[in-house]
């Protein structure tokens, strides 16, 4: 059974490259444009991992991490931190990873075989 | 209630944390964001010639140079103007501590946001909040939020605001303001003491029993205030305050930190900005306010 990405981000052609990339190498994958609607798809589909932007509307990405780590089921679930923001790897100093856009799509498929196989 | 903001700068990239804070409130929330900026102290009174506050050099402020800095400073923040649409820029010449409050006054404005410094490298200048700082967060009506690492400069609104008290008479216009922060923009609030043990050896017994006494006091002292409010919760910690503050509010993921701007200085107008608050401000992930008067909280 394939494992399971939720992409989290407020940018379509993101979500969609990566949902894409992914696919790829054999990943499935969920989408979410804000971390309302990433909460409700991470209770709902339990992914493996969750890559994660940073500035979004109605719900920012660390607001979103703190109502995860708050949640038993979901609080141990990996997150790699995508973001086009300066200084992005302090805002989730317990992410496995931080990547600045324009990323490597490489590096990226690297860090998630190495965090969820 | 972050109706009226001034974004006090310079322009330099040590004020883009600062700005970028601002400007995303005043979208957020709906707040007029005021960008000021002062030019440069005066020569000579009432002289049109001033000394620039970024180069020190001396200049002749006519309307073509007023312009172009306008320009300038749209060009710097085009970013953020984009969308931005209760956001105006105003100039002034002076000091800048006096010119900020003076605006600040005049608006009734509900917060001052700036850097803790303006940018010089030199080392005092990045261990500790620079003079402009000192004297703004000092002498201000209303909240001063100040935002000194990049890191700091957050990431969305606030959600999660931790409020450090040493119990001082300061710390209670520090706490309402936290408070009333957290209920109107429904914010989880942590209430934190932490108990001085730097450069002490005590008896971990001694300790303990200190810390069941904060706690309490805490509990005496701020949640009677509070009302209905019931997103809080409450932590004592032991060590050097500054560090065990930056600690907790990067393992609870807080977006603002509040204190008072002093403590032991009863007379607000002879005290210096306190120690624990000016390490806070340097070191912090995310933007932290002074609170030196009670009128604006």
């Amino acid at each position: 059974m394939s494992k399971k990405i939720l992409i989290v981000d407020d940018d379509q052609e993101i979500r969609s490259y990566l949902s894409e990339l992914f696919g790829d190498n054999g990943y499935e994958t969920v989408t979410a444009e804000d971390g309302i609607v990433a909460i409700e798809v991470a209770e709902k589909e339990t992914p493996d991992l969750i890559t994660l932007d940073l500035e979004m509307p109605n719900e920012w990405g660390p607001r979103f991490y703190r109502k995860l780590s708050q949640n038993e089921a979901l609080k141990r679930t990996p997150v790699i931190v995508i973001s086009g923001l300066n200084a992005n790897q302090y805002a989730i100093p317990k992410a496995v990873a931080t990547l600045t856009k324009p990323f490597d799509a490489d590096q990226l498929i690297a860090i998630v075989k190495e965090t969820i196989g | 209630m972050f109706k009226k903001i001034i974004l006090a700068t310079t322009g330099s990239p040590a004020s883009f944390g600062a700005a970028r804070v601002a400007f995303d409130m005043a979208k957020r929330y709906g707040s007029e964001v005021t960008i000021f900026h002062v030019l440069g102290v005066p020569t000579k009174a009432f002289s049109q010639v001033v000394n620039d506050v970024r180069t020190g050099e001396e200049i002749e402020v006519d309307a073509d140079y007023l312009a172009w800095v306008e320009e300038e400073l749209k060009t710097t923040y085009a970013k953020q103007f984009a969308g931005a649409e209760n956001a105006k820029i105003v100039l002034a010449t002076g000091m800048p501590p006096r010119e900020i409050l003076r605006e600040a006054r005049n608006q009734d404005a509900d917060l001052i946001v700036m850097g803790a410094s303006s940018g010089d490298s030199a080392k005092y200048q990045r261990g500790y909040p620079g003079s402009t700082l000192q004297k703004v967060a000092k002498a201000a009506r209303c909240p001063v939020l100040t935002v000194h690492r990049e890191s700091a400069s957050y990431w969305g609104g606030f959600s999660n605001i931790l409020f450090g008290t040493d119990f001082s008479k300061q710390a209670t216009s520090a706490f309402k303001f936290a408070l009333n922060t957290a209920r109107e923009l429904d914010c989880d609030l942590t209430i934190f003491h932490a108990l001085d043990i730097s450069g002490k050896v005590l008896d971990q017994d001694q300790i303990e029993e200190q810390l069941i006494v904060a706690r309490k006091r805490i509990r005496a002292t701020y949640v009677p205030l509070m009302g209905d409010f019931k997103n809080f919760d409450i932590e004592v910690w032991e060590g050097a305050p500054y560090v065990e503050i930056v600690k907790l509010a990067r393992e609870k993921q807080v977006d603002l930190i509040v204190m008072a701007h002093h403590a032991h200085e009863l007379d607000a107008e002879k005290a210096k900005i306190g120690s624990t608050v000016e390490q806070v401000i340097v070191r912090a992930n995310c933007p932290v306010v002074s609170v030196s008067k009670p009128d604006k909280v």
